[in-house]
């Protein structure tokens, strides 16, 4: 059974067709990119998932379950959890709390038992702290330092972990990563390769990647997906996709013929 | 990142704040708490503690608004109409306005008058579930804006309230006989109850002030607790960016609903006590300026910082009340003035612009006196031995005779003091834009003459409008230099 199913979906602003008839299934366990040339719509497939936008036409499943119509908050409480292209952070909050605020939907105090500090919200509190901090040490030990640091005082590469930690603070089944490496140097790029394999191997997360960066696709990716003008101009392996003449095509322009 | 975030900070006020805060907050509440409760010790002047009383309830609104503003980031400016619905609604209830509405609404029908009065904390307990549900329903057409387009809305909410409770005074009402009075229009409710707690009566400004101290206790506490919990937590993440949070699971309807309700309920309750203490409400109580000096007040504080509102609004409770001495309020134009010529540098350009403007109003007022002695007026103050009771007033007094000594005072002096401050503006604008030279030291020496002369000629015969232009010449000049607030945290928008 597919973790989370993405069929036939159409979604247009006004009079532009941003992503047209596009299906494809992410399998437990697995880790596909999507990639395309800029306003291929990849980042549209994310919002359509996380329930910022609802599609014109088709379907979006979790577990077979259908979430379209739901609220994103909901979305993430189902499992799906997603970091940005830019960074969304909360820059004036410290960073365990950017991390900690994300256990939101998997806490339950009342205002009640907040403002008369019951023995079940100091716990909870106990334990919200705890998966924050578990989630910061995924990163090994560079963040351990900087807990209680405002996120802004960070540099970006951090800021970047911070967040993955924190889309994993809400306990996803499946995490959505928008072009993890953008704005990174090679070194930087490199090891948040090695991080998102990690991500899968340690972690145990199914992921879904969006990203510019052949690099990255190709070094951890299970499937690829190109996408080009809201279409699917190829699926399959890396090798097979970087090599398919249409995203050749789509990402370097039409041969000419130099006769 | 941007530049300043990192920026060291390393004048002395920086690092006696950060003594300051270093202090475990648990500490500095209870020793803040203690001091004020200390206080009717020491002083049985009921306009002190009146002033101690409004420090409390101030603080209270702040610390309310900075749940709505500060953390959850929504611009309400429809805010001080829950402190205005809360005593409105304290005072419809606990007086004898409710059954003189329901006689009138009755008419001859009834067999008997009415004659009731609800007790007053049962009225606190209506007050805050009124409150909260007008905080929803008013927040509930909000959810869809932000920012700007909020902040415009909330304050027609606001408008109307003022606009409501000055007209609600002849409502035809359906079934009614004669129109009913709701609000007391202009004239407002008066003969409001005063509080009762198991039988003990608050009376005295004391027993409101110690009521005040004991509910700003409480919501401080409440609040603090709230912010370090996983609401406020999410609070403080959707008001940094709202879509994050709402699609990291946080529901920021829900949430921002109650931030409303949060923030109306204790203002709401507020107000109520507020018009049991006054005895009446007034539409003035709870217009656009109370609601400016409160956002004043949490935003002199620091945004988002609870100590910082309790300090935003005791500063703003306590100096304009300073400021209605004209002894000191003289003493501070010119000691502030001294002090922000001694911060130039090098120090003895300072000194000489000082001495300078002395001699220079010597000569203008030797000038003057042989030319036209009769515009002159004598001094204006003399040493009166018999009204002087304290060192400190001896001080001010000899202070103003020396400073009237080197000002020109005229007989008839509003014409030229008016002419004067409509030069002195534009002066000091310039004055601001030259570049550092002696051409600049030059012309400072009239230019503070000039200032000095529009304050002594002017500004002291209105001590209320010189009241105000200095409390909002210090807003200006703090905001200035920390404009974060006093206890707040630079904040980076796009980094």
């Amino acid at each position: 059974m597919a973790l989370l199913e993405f069929t036939n979906v159409s979604k247009h602003f006004g009079g532009l067709q941003v992503i047209k008839d596009f299906s494809f299934e992410v399998q437990p366990g697995e880790i596909v990119s999507i990639i395309g040339p800029n306003g291929a719509g990849k980042t549209t497939v994310f919002n359509l998932i996380t329930g910022i936008y609802a599609p014109d036409e088709g379907d979006i499943r979790l577990e077979s379950k259908s979430i379209v119509g739901f609220e994103p908050h909901q979305i993430c409480k189902l499992g799906i959890a997603r970091t940005f292209q830019l960074l969304r952070l909360f820059l004036n909050m410290s960073v365990v709390e950017n991390v900690m605020s994300a256990v939101y939907s998997r806490s339950h105090s009342n205002l009640a038992q907040i403002i008369f500090q019951t023995s079940g919200f100091k716990q909870e509190e106990d334990h919200i702290r705890r998966t924050a901090e578990a989630q910061l040490r995924f990163f090994g030990d560079a963040l351990t330092s900087v807990f209680e640091q405002p996120v802004y005082s960070l540099p970006y590469a951090d800021r970047r972990k911070v967040e993955i930690a924190r889309a994993m603070a809400t306990g996803p089944k499946i995490l959505l990563l928008d072009e993890p490496a953008a704005g990174m140097n090679p070194n930087e790029t490199l090891e948040i390769t090695q991080l998102i394999g990690e991500l899968r191997s340690r972690g145990g997360y199914t992921i879904l990647l969006i990203e510019h960066d052949m690099q990255v696709v190709g070094g951890i990716s299970d499937r690829v997906i190109a996408l080009d003008y809201g279409e699917k101009i190829a699926e399959g392996r890396y090798q097979e996709v970087a090599t398919n003449e249409r995203v050749i095509e789509a990402y370097l322009g039409r041969k000419h013929n130099t006769t | 990142m941007s530049a300043t975030a990192t920026r060291p900070d390393e004048s002395s006020a920086n690092t006696l704040l950060k003594r300051f805060t270093a202090i475990p907050l648990k500490w500095r509440f209870v020793g803040f708490i203690t001091l004020l409760a200390i206080a009717p010790f020491f002083t049985n002047n009921n306009y002190i503690l009146r002033i101690l009383g409004n420090v409390c309830m101030f603080s209270t609104l702040a610390v309310a608004l900075n749940v709505v503003v500060g953390y959850a980031g929504l611009l309400d400016l429809g805010f001080v109409a829950f402190f205005g619905l809360g005593a409105y609604l304290y005072g419809l209830l606990s007086s004898p306005q409710l059954s003189a509405l329901i006689n009138a609404c009755l008419g001859d029908r009834a067999s008997a008058e009415f004659l009731f009065i609800v007790p007053g904390w049962f009225s606190l307990i209506v007050v805050a579930l009124v409150s909260v549900g007008f905080g929803l329903s008013l927040g509930s057409p909000s959810l869809r804006l932000s920012g700007d387009y909020l902040a415009i809305v909330t304050l027609g909410f606001g408008l109307i309230f003022v606009q409501l409770s000055n007209t609600l005074d002849r409502v035809e009402f359906p079934g009614c006989q004669q129109p009913l009075n709701l609000t007391g229009g202009a004239n407002g409710l008066l003969n409001i109850e005063p509080l009762r707690f198991f039988g003990f009566e608050l009376q005295t400004v004391t027993h409101y002030f110690y009521a005040l101290l004991i509910w700003m206790g409480i919501v401080l506490i409440a609040v603090h607790r709230l912010n370090q919990s996983r609401l406020g937590r999410a609070w403080r993440s959707m008001g940094e960016d709202a879509l994050a949070a709402e699609i990291m699971g946080m529901p920021t309807r829900r949430l921002k609903l109650l931030a409303f309700a949060t923030g109306s309920a204790i203002s709401g309750v507020t107000g109520g006590i507020f018009a049991a203490w006054q005895g009446s409400a007034f539409p003035q109580n709870f217009s656009v300026d109370v609601l400016i000096n409160m956002y004043a007040m949490m935003v002199l504080g620091g945004i988002g910082n609870l100590a910082g509102s309790v300090l935003g609004a005791s500063v703003l409770s306590i100096i304009p009340e300073l400021l209605r001495s004209p002894e000191l309020i003289r003493m501070i134009f010119y000691v502030g003035l001294g002090a922000g010529l001694m911060l130039v540098k090098p120090r003895r350009n300072g000194l000489a612009v000082l001495i300078g403007v002395i001699v220079f109003g010597l000569i203008v007022k030797w000038i003057v006196g042989a030319a036209a002695p009769d515009l002159l007026s004598g001094p204006t103050l003399k040493v009166a031995a018999e009204s002087i009771s304290t060192a400190f007033e001896r001080f001010s007094q000899q202070f103003g005779i020396f400073v009237q000594g080197w000002i020109l005072l005229l007989k008839d002096s509003t014409l030229i003091g008016n002419l004067a401050f409509v030069v002195l503006v534009p002066a000091l604008i310039a004055l601001s834009r030259l570049k550092a030279s002696r051409l600049k030291l030059i012309v400072t020496v009239p230019v503070l003459y000039l200032l000095a002369f529009v304050w002594e000629s002017r500004l002291t015969a209105e001590p209320a409008v010189t009241r105000l232009l200095l409390v909002g010449s210090l807003l200006v000049v703090m905001m200035i230099f920390r404009p974060h607030g006093l206890l707040g945290q630079r904040k980076v928008e796009i980094a």
